[in-house]
């Protein structure tokens, strides 16, 4: 049964690949002539925003209809005991991967506290039912295969919408094809014969999970916005390099770019970084 | 030669002795911004819980706090990028004003929000590459991972503005300038787009308040 893993991130691969080049289209680039208009064009970084924005489209009617009502039901019946099992579960489910990722970017005090939540959480967690570690003072964190290839100095492309999926790059799109092939435990378990159901109940929980959890500040971006596709794009492209490089702390954030001279007064730069 | 050497020898010793006692003020400055945002932060909160009062009089001293605390025209300067300086002076007051509104209608609901359910901790400060001072705070939640939220302080004689909340490594000020850029361009690059866009927003914002 190995084998249909493989097959299955190919088949991914392939609609998305599809649904792109049904709806190419292209953003027109500023003239040369306005070098500011040409710097912020390639600063946000989307140079298929109007498929991008077909596809955030898609995705909003996609959500209102079914993904927002379906979190929003399992928030309002199910209780938070319930729900807090299920978190911890599908979270510990992806510990081995992150692992893996954790050391592949030799990352060695990561890797240790990955490894110790999972043992942990396994063990007296309850086959992950519990997250015990977070409770004795081992954090969590997050990291997957696009951040693996982002520390090993891959750049992100052009900003894309999938389908379904939401805010991605083609780097993280690849890492996505490859954790969701090679996720260590969905592997193993998919292996076992009858126990596919497990690896998709998984994947469908672990969505689940995340769109209740995003119910609240989804609702506020959208009640604030002025344009919500430009402002989830930000949003998002500046989470995930914060979450890439470990940020947010102190002593990594870049200045956003305000002069440092006082003399000037209250003058700002043009630049972004 | 040699003069020219002396006198560049002279100008570098000038300029250490110069930069000493502001390297000493720093670590004062580092202290007075923990405690300016650390009453910030409970004064935001306390202005939209005070029982008795209406939410639009709860708005208005929220909005007062806001006004003494935060630098609005440099961060309105910065969120309007480039097209600051093609804005006729009526736009960039109109912009301001918008601005202004914004924030205090976005933020007042969100600390309200927040006042239900959340603790908020100062942790550290620092100063930053633009000699400001960054002030790192937590948000604690139940069963949930704490929420790390930076405000970068312009500082002036000891006084302190908030330019920039930066939320879990997201800088609200980066976010709003890349909104408003993309809004402009939506709109044939016309200002006056984005001033429309803020105007409904604002609008909207005043019918429903708070968040649900």
């Amino acid at each position: 049964m190995a084998k249909s893993f493989p097959s299955r991130s190919v088949e991914a691969f392939a609609t998305c690949a599809l649904a792109l080049g049904l709806l190419a289209g292209c953003a027109s680039p500023p003239s040369a002539t306005d070098p500011e208009a040409v710097t912020e064009y390639q600063q946000t970084n989307d140079p298929l925003e109007p498929t991008n924005r077909a596809i955030f489209d898609f995705n909003q009617k996609l959500d209102k209809l079914a993904f927002k009502p379906v979190a929003e039901a399992y928030h309002d019946y199910v209780p938070d005991f319930a729900r807090d099992r299920v978190h911890d579960l599908v979270d510990n489910w992806r510990a081995p991967l992150r692992l893996a990722n954790d050391v592949a970017q030799g990352d060695a005090d990561r890797a240790v506290e990955t490894f110790i939540r999972f043992t942990f959480n396994t063990g007296f967690g309850i086959g992950g039912l519990f997250d015990v570690a977070s409770a004795a003072g081992v954090p969590n964190h997050q990291t997957d295969t696009g951040a693996t290839f982002a520390v090993w100095g891959a750049g992100e492309g052009p900003y894309l919408v999938l389908p379904v999926l939401g805010p991605s790059n083609p780097r993280d799109l690849t890492g996505i094809a490859i954790d969701y092939a090679f996720d260590p435990l969905d592997y193993s378990i998919g292996e076992l014969e009858g126990f596919r159901w497990a690896t998709e109940t998984r994947g469908a929980l672990s969505g689940l999970d995340r769109r209740e959890k995003a119910i609240d500040a989804l609702n506020e971006i959208d009640r604030t916005a002025l344009d919500l596709y430009s402002s989830i794009r930000s949003l998002y492209r500046q989470h995930r390099e914060a979450e890439i490089h470990h940020r947010p702390s102190l002593d990594k954030l870049p200045s956003p770019g305000f002069s440092s001279a006082p003399a000037a007064g209250p003058e700002i730069s043009q630049e972004t970084h | 030669m040699m003069f020219r050497r002396v006198l560049m020898l002279s100008a570098l010793a000038l300029g250490l002795i110069t930069a000493l006692p502001q390297t000493v003020r720093a670590a004062d400055d580092l202290d007075g911004a923990k405690k300016f945002i650390g009453d910030l932060a409970s004064q935001a909160i306390t202005s939209m819980t005070t029982k008795g009062l209406a939410v639009s009089e709860r708005t208005q001293n929220f909005r007062k706090l806001f006004i003494g605390s935060v630098d609005l025209p440099t961060i309105g300067k910065f969120a309007l990028g480039r097209h600051w300086r093609t804005a006729t002076p009526e736009q960039q007051r109109e912009f301001l004003g918008l601005f202004e509104d914004m924030l205090v209608l976005t933020w007042s609901a969100r600390f309200k929000d927040a006042a239900d359910h959340v603790t908020f901790q100062v942790v550290d400060a620092k100063s930053d590459a633009d000699q400001g001072i960054i002030v790192e705070s937590r948000i604690l939640r139940e069963k949930q991972e704490p929420v790390s939220v930076l405000w970068r302080l312009r500082t002036n004689e000891g006084s302190f503005r908030v330019i920039d909340l930066i939320v879990e490594g997201t800088s609200m000020l980066v976010e709003y300038r890349e909104e408003y850029a993309s809004v402009i361009n939506q709109n044939g690059g016309k200002i006056e787009g984005l001033l429309d866009a803020l105007r409904k927003k604002v609008a909207q914002l005043q019918q429903r308040p708070a968040a649900q």
